[in-house]
């Protein structure tokens, strides 16, 4: 190692340590806040009812086997038939929940005020660090980096020979911010673990498109080959019941 | 994890495999809670004991293997009844934990509690 720098203990108080308590509190901040602001939409009786249809679909796929063959095509039957099955959808409407959605002033409310509260604080939490912590070392991380790695973590640092594991305070900030998933997921309980960084990946596809999911589950119950899973239940049932009472 | 951990495997129609999905997820974030946790506190470790490069991620994937055995002992060495496949006990959630590991790894090292640089 180059050289050991010694740093102040006043960077440890001032910088460090404030700016992991910040940004955990501003993690749970915006949790409560967005559990606050989640305003519940007024369920369209369409909807619900697609979903509904939907979820009898799923249900039907997952226990295709263990009922009898006709029954399931009989059910399956109901279910796609051409004329007046449920999942079936005429081809002229299939682009309309997309265009309903952005319409639908409710919903791009609650999107716009998802996307908000999650790019703000991050945003400010950034623009607060670069302003008051830059241009000095921060802290010392544990592993040493290839040379390729000095200009993303020592961006406020000007000096070339120092070490690339002495890092500034924006590298504390991203380190942070990954770390600190654990960190949430276990403190906020298990449905909020996802933050930033997930949801910014979560943003792309939205939509619940109906007519999609609709025509997705016709295809798959098509597709199913009913399998008989319980050819030989009387047998087995005696078998069972023969060791209970022996 | 005891009374928490649920059978997600039907054992009575033994030879087609049914699965409680809800169960399933359960006994998922259950692993899942316990690694983040052994994570964490593996990095306060690595950092106290002061563990440096290699050495302080050779110290997490111990770790990470320790949890994976714990965690098959507390499935009575059969993940089947529990779990889908033993690469959900075994290998999930081994890099998601990294991150916070190497977080709170790098906590001791600039607290300078316990040695001066």
């Amino acid at each position: 190692m180059a050289e050991d720098l010694v740093l102040d203990t006043a960077i440890r108080d001032w910088v460090l340590i404030p700016l992991s308590v910040v940004m955990v509190l501003i993690g749970i901040l915006r949790y409560f806040v967005s559990k606050l602001m989640r305003s519940s939409p007024s369920p369209d009786a369409k909807i619900v009812k697609e979903g509904q249809v939907i979820i009898r679909a799923r249900n039907l796929k997952a226990g295709a086997n263990f009922i009898p063959l006709r029954s399931f095509r009989t059910r399956r039957l109901y279910f796609s038939n051409e004329e007046n099955g449920l999942l079936h959808v005429p081809k002229g409407q299939g682009t309309n929940p997309q265009a309903q959605m952005f319409s639908d002033p409710n919903m791009a409310m609650d999107m716009m005020k998802k996307n908000l509260s999650m790019i703000i604080p991050q945003t400010l939490t950034f623009a607060w660090v670069n302003f008051f912590f830059s241009g000095f070392v921060a802290a010392k991380i544990p592993f040493p980096l290839t040379q390729r790695f000095r200009s993303m973590l020592q961006n406020g640092i000007d000096l070339s020979t120092v070490d690339v594991s002495y890092v500034s305070s924006r590298s504390w900030y991203f380190l942070n911010l990954f770390g600190l998933r654990g960190l949430f997921s276990l403190i906020l309980g298990d449905e909020n673990a996802i933050d930033d960084t997930q949801r910014m990946m979560q943003m792309g596809g939205f939509g619940f498109d109906a007519s999609k999911s609709l025509g997705a589950e016709k295809d798959g119950l098509d597709i199913i080959q009913h399998d008989w899973a319980l050819p030989r239940f009387e047998q087995r049932a005696e078998s069972v019941l023969r060791k209970l009472v022996k | 994890m005891g009374s928490s951990e649920k059978r997600s495997k039907d054992v009575v129609m033994s030879d087609i495999p049914t699965f409680s999905a809800e169960n399933l997820q359960k006994n998922l974030k259950v692993i899942q809670n316990c690694r983040t946790f052994l994570s964490i506190i593996a990095g306060v470790l690595a950092g106290i004991i002061g563990f440096t490069g290699l050495t302080g991620f050779v110290f997490y994937f111990v770790v990470m293997l320790i949890t994976s055995v714990g965690l098959m002992a507390k499935a009575g060495f059969s993940a089947d009844v529990y779990f889908d496949s033993w690469n959900r006990v075994l290998f999930d959630g081994f890099l998601g934990g990294l991150m916070s590991f190497v977080l709170f790894w790098t906590y001791p090292f600039n607290l300078n509690i316990w040695w001066s640089n």
